[in-house]
């Protein structure tokens, strides 16, 4: 059996404070060393808090500077358990962009780093006016299953996690802020998290993949976080979940003979069309 | 087509009561103060946010004011005391009336008598504002509003006075949600029962100064703020123009009171302008 272990970390994360937020990371890390599993993996900037507003500023690292020292404890941590971390933070490059990235630690090594590409401003959502776009969805190797992150806003544009799959993720991790909002009659949960379910279930079954949803929890000036990370397999049912709105961990298992069957008896990936994906495309930009 | 307000019923108020807890919770205790106070009026509203308030944080850390003027309707004294003592909450009584009177006193002559409600409805308003606060200090705790988002949206408040507080837990709840909050809160019936008033004056009305009813204005305000609707679209849809474009006018004229004040800009980062950090900042 071909199977691996990861941690979900559902964090509410301190707004603003990088140090205590490590602090807070390491636990959870020691907490997926015990539990056994390979990978832990935090929301959408699980290392800084999310309306950062003009505090992004401060709180920005830059990977390939002295900052990112700062991030020591996490490498260290990574190597000595040897767990990988899928972890939040506001990059900093040369030219002073900022972008919504999460990185994967693995062996005391930063392995991949995704630049939220989908950087949603509108309604309660500003992060254009701060952030810088990130360029595209990277594959990565997940102890031998390959991965690709989606964060947020990305997983609400189909072609992201089209992208993905036709990268080859078997994969898909989803990290996430997601405020709750919305009452709907007769459901147990808020509409925003309804939509996320549906959303998540879909990419799961017509991608064929497993996909893995971390969302925080906690409040940042009365906006609430809703939490109710989870998986789901290839069916497109969900095999787990975390409670909605607090903090918590849940261990779940990615089995590749699972997702092979799946793939093998609904080859939809097979048959995807990118040609014909690229001349419609085409089409479509130069009508434009 | 009417689109109607989504209740709060047996299968969403779990994680709303949830939601709001936490809120209450998280929100407090990341300022270092794990208490709050609130004006206890015998309606429904202060009552739905002191029982979450005691849910949230346990009845030892909710303090309750009861703050009456002299025409204060009896059973609001007696209906918020049930509320504390269904609670268990500490609480304590401040009467207003010596010196909203000594202050009106000098201020009556010549001042027509609408003219005088209004500004002893606001006064007192305001009063009970000021103890709230003294006592947010004097009992380390924080002022919790008790403010529905019908009441926040159509302006009926009073600025700086019942619409002030350091954290309202029910502000995004329409009247009619809060009386479905209430009831499923087990909040006690007399309080869920009597017509809505802010008891400012004998035998007040909201429903009747307002000119519609809650229920009608919750369900537009659904449609024109929550779904953004124009106002056109929801006459559109079968609601009552004048009905409509009443609430509407109302949510626009009372915008200045949702709104801190403003600031001339002079600098180059200007607070609330372009200096921009959540209150949470710290």
């Amino acid at each position: 059996m071909h199977a691996i272990n990861i941690l979900l970390a559902q964090i509410n994360p301190y707004v603003g404070d990088l140090k205590k937020n490590i602090e807070k990371h390491l636990k959870f890390i020691k907490t997926a060393a015990e539990a056994g599993a390979q990978f832990v993996i935090f929301p959408e900037l699980s290392l800084t808090g999310y309306f950062l507003k003009d505090s992004i500023y401060d709180i920005g690292v830059n990977l390939n500077s002295e900052e990112a020292s700062v991030f020591e404890p996490l490498y260290k941590a990574s190597l000595n358990s040897g767990i990988s971390v899928i972890a939040g933070f506001v990059e900093k490059d040369e030219n002073y962009n900022f972008y919504n990235s999460s990185f994967c630690i693995s062996k005391g090594k930063i392995i991949n780093v995704h630049r939220k590409v989908y950087l949603p401003t509108y309604g309660m959502f500003e992060e254009l006016r701060y952030f810088k776009p990130g360029g595209g969805f990277n594959i990565f190797d997940m102890a031998g299953v390959k991965a690709s992150i989606l964060t947020c806003e990305d997983a609400w544009h189909l072609s992201s996690s089209y992208i993905a799959v036709n990268k080859g993720a078997e994969i898909i991790v989803v990290n996430s802020a997601s405020p709750a909002r919305g009452i709907t009659e007769g459901l147990d949960k808020f509409s925003s998290i309804n939509m996320w379910e549906e959303l998540l279930s879909v990419i799961a079954f017509y991608y064929r993949s497993y996909v893995i949803y971390v969302n925080r929890v906690g409040f940042e000036d009365g906006i609430g976080f809703s939490g109710g990370s989870c998986i789901f397999g290839p069916t497109g049912e969900m095999d787990a979940r975390i409670d909605y709105l607090e903090e918590g961990y849940l261990k779940v298992e990615i089995n590749l003979d699972l997702l092979n069957n799946e793939r093998f008896k609904t080859p939809l990936i097979r048959d995807e069309n990118l040609n014909l994906t690229l001349k419609e495309l085409e089409g479509i930009i130069n009508s434009k | 087509m009417k689109k109607d307000l989504p209740k709060i019923d047996e299968h969403n108020f779990p994680i709303i009561f949830k939601h709001l807890t936490y809120f209450i919770k998280d929100e407090v205790l990341k300022t270092g103060i794990n208490k709050v106070v609130l004006g206890l009026s015998g309606g429904i509203d202060s009552a739905a946010a002191c029982y979450l308030a005691s849910a949230a944080l346990g009845k030892d850390n909710v303090a309750a004011l009861l703050m009456p003027y002299k025409s204060s309707a009896k059973s609001s004294l007696g209906d918020a005391m049930k509320a504390v003592k269904a609670l268990g909450i500490s609480y304590y009584i401040i009467d207003i009336t010596k010196q909203i009177d000594d202050y009106f006193q000098a201020e009556k002559d010549g001042a027509r008598v609408n003219d005088i409600k209004v500004r002893m409805g606001n006064k007192m308003s305001r009063e009970r504002m000021s103890i709230l606060y003294d006592y947010s200090y004097k009992l380390k705790s924080l002022v919790l509003g008790t403010s529905n988002k019908s009441e926040l949206l159509l302006g009926y408040g009073t600025i700086y006075g019942d619409m002030a507080s350091a954290l309202n837990p029910i502000g995004d709840i329409y009247k009619t949600q809060i009386y479905q909050l209430a009831a499923l809160l087990g909040i006690p019936n007399s309080i869920m029962t009597k017509p809505p008033s802010a008891d400012l004056w004998l035998g007040q009305s909201d429903e009747s100064e307002l000119g519609f009813t809650y229920e009608a204005a919750d369900s537009i305000m659904y449609l024109l703020i929550d779904k953004m609707y124009k106002p056109e679209v929801v006459v559109s849809l079968g609601y009552n123009a004048g009905i409509v474009n009443a609430v509407y006018s109302r949510i626009k004229k009372s915008q200045y009171k949702r709104r801190m004040p403003l600031i001339a800009k002079v600098s180059e980062r200007t607070i609330n302008i372009d200096f921009r950090y959540l209150r949470d900042w710290s």
